[in-house]
Order: C-alpha cells, then sequence, then structure tokens
C-alpha cells in the first residue's frame, strides 16, 4: 500500500468510526423535558424543568454550583432516575432510567472527572465494551490503528498505544470527547469540559465541538466560564437553586443579564456584620508547620471572626486539621487563654475547647448512615453518659434542643443524616459542636452546598457564638463570605501565609490577587 | 448537587423498621419449628430441644463477637481457628495440673492477646482486617497441631466435662452460657457509648475521630472482644468433646459471620445488633438439626444454608432501599 493510499485508507476508516449524525431534522426537538423533577429524600435537588433541545444546536446550560446541573445531566444519561415528568426523545415518551437505554438511543456525557480505565492503553479505552475481535480474539493491532486514525482525524496528536494514565487530564478528556463521538452520538453532553484544560487544548476542544455540531450532533454544554457560553453556544439555559429560571438565544442575552438570573442574594442582602466587642486573645498559632503548611501564625481573640482565603489545596483545611491535633505540627507553638499548649490528638484540641466543623460532611462530618440524634451525641456521650450505660433520656434531650435550637427540619432524630439536605447536613455537624460547648469554633467552608435560608441562619449563629465569647476561625474559598464576615482576613497560597488585612482593609482584587499570585 | 429544604412529612422512623425485621427472623424460626414439629415425631421431645439449644450455642456465642467486629466494617476470619486452638491451650494446662479456673482464665486471656494482635495489625500495620485475621486462622492451626503434635489432648477433669452436658433448671448449661454472654453484649452494645462508638467507626472512623471518638482503642475492643468469645467458645467446646485438638471447629468463622448476617448486620458495617446475630445462629442450628431428623443428606444442609444467606440478605436490601 503506498504511502497515500494508506492515508486515504485511514481517513474512511476514521469517517466510518465516528459518529453518522442524527436522524432528527435540524432545529426540530430532539430533547424534551417536560416537568422533569428529581428528589432525594427531602431534597428537592432538581425542580420541575421544562426545556426542549434542537437537534443540531449547542445549548449550554449554566448556573452556580449546586444550582443542579449535575442532578440534570445525571438524570438526562440515565444514571439516576426521575421523581415525576416526561422526557421526550424525537417527540417519543422514554423512561431514560439506565445509563445503557441512554447510550443506546445515543445520548453520551464526557464528565469534567475522566471515567475510564488509566491503566489501559488509549486505543483500549477508545474500543471498551466495543472491542475489535476475530475468533474471540482481540485484535490489538488493528484497535491501535484505527484509534490512531481517528485521533489524528480529530488533530489530537495522541499516541493511541500509549497508556491513557500517562496523558494529562486534558489530554484524557480529549479521548473521552473521541469516545463518545466515536460512538454514534446523537446527544452529546459536556459538563464543565475545559476545568483542566489548558487554553490550546480547550481550542481543539472547541474544534471538535463544532465538527460533531456540523454532522448534526446535539450538544449541551455545562460551563460557569460566560466566554466560553458565548463562544459556543446557540442557545443557553440558566439554573438556580435546582429551578430552571429561563432559556435564552445566545444573540438576545448578554453577560450581566445571565449572571443576574444565575446568582443568589449577595451576602449583604442576607447578613448584616454586627458590631461586637473584641475581647483577649483565645489562640495564639506561632510559627505552625505541618504537612501541607508552612510557618503559619495567627491570633484569634474572643468575639472576632478570623478569615481564612485561598484557593483550594493552599493549604487551610490542613492547617486546621493540623491545629485540632488530627496530624502532627513539625513546628511551631500554640497558646490557648496565653499558656503553651500541647494539642497531640483531637480529643485533646476538644478538651481544651476547640470544635471542627471539617471540610467534607460526607467525608469527614458524618456517619451518613446513622441517626441524626447519634450524629450530634457522638462528642458529649461521655457526659451524657451514667457510668458505662448511656442516659436515654439526656441523649433524646440534648438532639432534641439541638434539631429544635437549629431549626434542623426533620421529622426525628431517629431519621438516618444522609437523608437530609446539605443546609441541615451542616446543622447537624454544628449542632454536634453547639452541645459540647467550644471556645474556638472552626468552620472549613460552612456554607458549601447550602441553600440561601441556611446560609443566613449560620451567619447569625455564628454572631451568637461570638456574643456568648467565642472566637471563630472562618475558612472559605468563597470571596464575599470571609471578605464581609471576617474581622481579620489571612490570605494562604501554597502552604503559606502570603497576606493579612483587617476588615474591609484591602479590595477583593487585592485579595484574590495575592491567593492567586500575581 | 443541589441542595434546597423542604417541608416534608414524617417518614417511617428506622426502629420500626428493625422491629419488623427482628419479628421476621424470630416469625421464621418458629416457623421452623412448627413445620419440623409437624414432619417429625422427635423434633418436640426434650432430648432434641436441649440438643439443638447445644448446638446453637456455641455459633450464637462467636457470632455475638462477630458482630462487633463486623459493625466496624471488619471481619474475624480468625475465630473458627481460636475455637481449636483454645481446646488445645486448655487440655495441655490441664494436663501440666494447671488448676481449671486458672486455665479457664489463661485461655480467656490468650483470646484477649490474640484480639490485641488483631487490633495491632489493622491499627498499627494498616493490614486490611480479612488478612491478618486469615493469617491467625492459619497459624493458630499449625501452633496447635504442633503442641499436640497432631494428635489429640484428653481432658480428664471429670466436674469440667460434665458442665457441658448439665442441665440448670431443665435449661441446658451451654445455653445459660449464651444469656451470660448476651446479657452484658447487649448492654454493650445498644446501652453503652462504647457501642455507639463501634457504629460510628463502622459508618465513618474519618468523622468519629474528628468528633473525639478514640477510633484506634474501639478497633481493639472490637476484635478482643471477638477473639475473647471465640476463646470463650474453646472452653465450652472442651468442656463438650473432653480432647483438646486443633483441627475442631473447622468452618466455624463462616457459620458465625453466616449467622452475624442473617441476623442484619452489614458487612459494610454499622448497622446491627446483638439479638440478630442470635436468632440467627439458631436457625442455622435448626436448619442443621431439622436436617439431621428428616435424614437430609448433611451435603444438603451447606447448600440449604447458603441459599437462606442470599435469600435473607436478598430481603434485607429490598427493604434497605425501599426505606430510602
Amino acid at each position: 500500500m503506498t504511502r497515500l493510499e494508506d492515508i486515504a485508507h485511514r481517513h474512511d476508516e476514521a469517517s466510518a468510526l465516528l459518529t453518522e449524525g442524527s436522524r432528527v431534522p435540524a432545529g426540530t426537538p430532539i430533547l424534551e423535558l417536560k416537568g422533569l423533577q428529581k428528589n432525594y429524600g427531602y431534597v428537592q435537588a432538581l425542580k420541575p424543568a421544562t426545556i426542549t433541545f434542537l437537534a443540531g444546536e449547542i445549548h449550554a446550560i449554566v448556573g452556580e454550583n449546586g444550582a443542579g446541573k449535575s442532578t440534570l445531566i445525571k438524570l438526562l444519561t440515565g444514571v439516576i432516575t426521575r421523581t415525576a415528568g416526561e422526557v421526550l426523545w424525537c417527540g417519543h415518551p422514554v423512561a431514560l432510567s439506565t445509563p445503557n437505554e441512554a447510550i443506546a438511543r445515543g445520548i453520551n456525557a464526557v464528565h469534567q472527572e475522566v471515567v475510564l480505565c488509566p491503566h489501559l492503553s488509549v486505543a483500549a479505552n477508545l474500543f471498551l465494551g466495543d472491542e475489535v475481535e476475530r475468533h474471540g480474539l482481540m485484535r490489538k493491532r488493528q484497535m491501535e490503528r484505527m484509534a490512531q486514525s481517528v485521533l489524528d482525524d480529530l488533530g489530537f496528536y495522541l499516541p493511541a498505544a500509549a497508556d491513557l494514565g500517562s496523558l494529562t487530564i486534558g489530554q484524557q478528556q480529549l479521548v473521552a470527547t473521541a469516545r463518545a463521538a466515536m460512538r454514534g452520538t446523537q446527544f452529546l453532553i459536556f459538563d464543565e469540559p475545559t476545568a483542566y484544560l489548558t487554553r490550546q487544548e480547550s481550542a481543539q476542544l472547541f474544534k471538535l465541538i463544532r465538527r460533531l455540531q456540523s454532522e448534526g450532533v446535539t450538544i449541551v454544554y455545562i460551563s460557569h466560564r460566560m466566554e466560553e457560553v458565548f463562544e459556543l453556544a446557540d442557545r443557553v439555559s440558566v439554573l438556580r437553586d435546582g429551578t430552571h429560571v429561563g432559556t435564552r438565544a445566545i444573540g438576545e442575552t448578554n453577560e450581566s443579564e445571565l449572571i443576574a438570573l444565575m446568582i443568589n442574594r449577595s451576602i449583604e442582602q442576607i447578613y448584616h456584620k454586627e458590631d461586637i466587642p473584641i475581647g483577649a486573645p483565645i489562640l495564639e498559632a506561632r510559627g505552625l508547620s505541618g504537612p501541607g503548611f508552612e510557618d503559619i501564625s495567627l491570633t484569634v481573640r474572643a468575639g472576632e471572626i478570623v478569615g481564612l482565603y485561598g484557593l483550594i489545596g493552599a493549604g487551610r483545611s490542613e492547617f486546621a486539621l493540623g491545629l485540632y491535633g488530627r496530624h502532627p505540627l513539625s513546628a511551631g507553638e500554640v497558646h490557648w487563654m496565653g499558656r503553651k499548649v500541647k494539642i497531640r490528638n483531637e480529643r485533646d484540641a476538644m478538651e481544651l475547647g476547640i470544635a471542627l466543623a471539617p471540610e467534607s460532611r460526607r467525608d469527614q462530618g458524618l456517619c451518613l448512615n446513622l441517626p441524626i440524634g447519634l450524629n450530634i451525641n457522638l462528642p458529649v456521650f461521655g457526659r451524657l453518659s451514667r457510668g458505662p450505660v448511656i442516659g436515654r433520656a439526656e441523649e433524646a434531650a440534648n438532639a432534641d434542643r439541638q434539631i429544635r435550637d437549629l431549626a434542623i427540619k426533620t421529622p426525628s432524630r431517629r431519621v438516618p443524616a444522609s437523608s437530609m439536605s446539605g443546609g441541615n447536613q451542616q446543622k447537624i455537624v454544628i449542632g454536634k459542636w453547639l452541645s459540647h460547648g467550644a471556645k474556638l469554633f472552626i468552620f472549613d467552608e460552612p456554607t458549601v452546598g447550602v441553600d440561601v435560608g441556611t446560609k443566613a441562619e449560620i451567619y447569625r449563629l455564628f454572631a451568637k457564638l461570638l456574643k456568648e465569647g467565642a472566637g471563630i476561625i472562618l475558612i472559605s474559598s468563597y470571596l464575599p463570605e470571609v471578605y464581609e464576615l471576617a474581622d481579620r482576613l489571612h490570605v494562604f497560597r501554597g502552604g503559606r501565609l502570603v497576606g493579612s488585612h483587617d476588615f474591609h482593609a484591602a479590595t477583593h482584587e487585592d485579595v484574590l490577587g495575592e491567593a492567586i499570585g500575581v | 448537587m443541589t441542595i434546597t429544604t423542604t417541608e416534608s412529612p414524617a417518614a417511617a422512623p428506622r426502629r420500626g423498621m428493625n422491629i419488623l425485621f427482628s419479628l421476621t427472623l424470630i416469625g421464621l424460626l418458629l416457623a421452623l419449628w412448627i413445620a419440623l414439629g409437624i414432619g417429625t415425631a422427635s423434633f418436640w421431645t426434650p432430648l432434641n430441644i436441649s440438643n439443638l439449644l447445644r448446638q446453637g450455642a456455641m455459633t450464637a456465642i462467636l457470632a455475638v463477637g462477630q458482630t462487633f467486629v463486623i459493625i466496624t466494617a471488619g471481619i474475624d476470619l480468625s475465630v473458627g481457628a481460636i475455637v481449636g486452638f483454645s481446646t488445645v491451650i486448655l487440655a495441655w494446662l490441664l494436663q501440666a495440673g494447671v488448676p481449671l479456673w486458672i486455665a479457664i482464665a489463661l485461655t480467656l486471656l490468650m483470646g484477649v492477646a490474640i484480639g490485641t494482635f488483631h487490633g495491632f495489625g489493622i491499627v498499627r500495620m494498616g493490614l486490611p482486617p480479612f488478612i491478618i485475621t486469615l493469617a491467625t486462622l492459619t497459624s493458630l492451626r499449625g501452633v496447635g497441631l504442633l503442641i499436640t503434635n497432631g494428635s489429640t489432648i484428653s481432658i480428664t477433669n471429670e466436674g469440667f466435662t460434665n458442665f457441658a452436658r448439665a442441665d440448670f433448671l431443665g435449661i441446658p448449661s451451654l445455653f445459660w452460657m449464651v444469656i451470660l454472654i448476651a446479657v452484658p453484649a447487649y448492654i454493650f452494645l445498644h446501652l453503652s457509648r462504647w457501642g455507639r462508638y463501634l457504629f460510628a467507626v463502622g459508618s465513618n472512623s474519618e468523622a468519629a475521630r474528628l468528633s473525639g471518638v478514640n477510633v484506634n482503642r474501639t478497633i481493639y475492643t472490637a476484635y478482643i472482644l471477638s477473639a475473647t468469645c471465640a476463646a470463650f467458645v474453646g472452653v465450652l467446646l472442651a468442656s463438650r468433646i473432653g480432647i483438646g485438638n486443633a483441627t475442631q471447629a473447622e468452618g466455624w468463622e463462616l457459620q458465625a459471620i453466616a449467622s452475624t448476617v442473617i441476623g442484619g448486620t452489614s458487612l459494610f458495617g454499622a448497622v446491627g445488633s446483638v439479638h440478630g446475630p442470635l436468632i440467627g445462629a439458631f436457625i442455622l442450628a435448626t436448619i442443621n438439626n431439622g436436617a439431621n431428623l428428616l435424614n437430609v443428606n448433611s451435603f444438603w444442609q451447606r447448600i440449604i444454608t447458603g441459599l437462606l444467606i442470599i435469600i435473607i440478605v436478598y430481603f434485607d436490601q429490598l427493604r434497605r432501599r425501599g426505606s430510602r
């Protein structure tokens, strides 16, 4: 075979492998959602949404974290089943109850986290579940050749024989996209695909998306990057707090309108900082170092909120865990109420009067499949026991008091914590520490995945704790939150303290600049 | 995921479901007894009933110990080997002229030591529970065979060997031993904070740790209790068979795990009770007993036990999914 013939042959093969396009004429509805709804226990993750996707369009979906985007994708790809509502595919009602059904209909998704096998080659991943065989044996060479021609045809310049795990996340994402494109996909969902991509990789991806569109594939593009939405999309739908708040043609809207649709009320609208007198130092950290943080010095006084801001992985949570005795400190001193102390483990920290509401409710904060009451009482069972036996009345009374005081919306303290919404779960974590009674509260990302009403309640609770003479360390990646709440704001970068500011002494831009390092 | 709070009507509390499950198990046990009473002439004879209680007693005690471990999301594969090894140690000590009570105490202490070793392997060496207890299973059998040189040691203390055959208030002494273990076990697991810590560690050990639970100590406790229960069963078995033999109690760990699982304990941890495994152990004992009475090939007993595990755990899964 000559080189030219070879190239021609390979091009045919690639075209044959790639998608065949839609059976529905462009511009007519391919997928219609009618009152689509999803509840998790008591939580409405997606309120009845009615959205129509037109064949061959690029339809962007935007919304803040926790707006319901992931829920929508999981519904469309059959990972979860809807609570109510109707889905029409090419005009016919469909169940979409399993991932296989979605794939069989031509609905595919490319996820932010690549869900492929890192120990297999790129080619093996592309053909996974669809291997080329002869007499029951895999045709490895042929698959690699075909995979290479697809990758070349898409202009990706990736080696088909390399292990997937040896590629960058961005390259893996391109492989995942190629895989979806090879599967006769008619409806392809991208879930924040550019989060880990370089500019060049993003450009390659956009080229591929446009090519798929030109072949009749309908694209759903989920992102919160406005510039990408305006570059790519034909239409855009906005989600907020699980509600579909509107769909616009891209030419009839602008960035500020979308942002206004997307965002929740700002901090100032739900909370006003109170003037609380600041008292004596509760905790002084002097040059603390440990796993993930180095040479951190800061002071927390009674009645003040100390904010720790930084990007994810900047060392704030690690510092909190180190202070709390979860990980050993390698250097530095901790002074508690003016006295030098040694915190060897969590129980030492608790005994001093430190409470930690950790970053991840699921992994660190709660025993999800156990009752709410047990979770609330976990730190204080010692106090609730007489001898070896727990006082049942005290146990019930303590749990019920926290449920009442924090307005945790549950029918009973016996309900497992997993059935609660994010906001109520956060209240359970907080309730644990209120009954323990601490002097220093560390709140690590307390309002992630929490609805507006609960956010306001949590802020009011901060004020109450401060008035009672406690000090608070507030860790947040949401700048307006620490900016408006903290009496003193420390900025972390790469495990170090890179800036410290009194309340409103620096601008948002200054703080963000320090955190990013520009 | 999006989160919004909604006011929802009260769901059925979980406790109600647990009672329902326990009642189902008791119902199954009673149904077996009634069916065997009708199907065989000899089931409801005093001799057979006390035989049944003796058979079930030892598995029941093992299952209670196993439950503590499984609630922490672990597993103890060594209990059968510990039972066999304990009969050897006890017989050996008695042969050496050690007084009975001291010999029993030393055997139980050896159980504590083995459990401590398991805790050490898991907490300090970071070994998976499956591996460390599997290693103990095989090596304890080996040590026992070395001590006895592959044979058996007879126990000549008649007072001791009569104990397992004795009755008290018309109930076999071995069954009294179940009550002796079950009552403090119930208090420990369901009424004390240490029991709560077992559940918390099994559900999410990191959350438990950050809430001030001494996770390492909790894990040590679970494995020590399991191994000590097994050593205690070894003492009872030695009394029953009158010998020390390292190959005794082959496969009892699986009987214990099966009883625990039939009794509603989740192998994923954080779900379990004391009464469930007790009922589970007697369901298994009844099946074995009934199969003997009905002259069913004993190989079938194993198959029936397997099917029963699948059916009960499957229905339990359905129930849990339904309650979501």
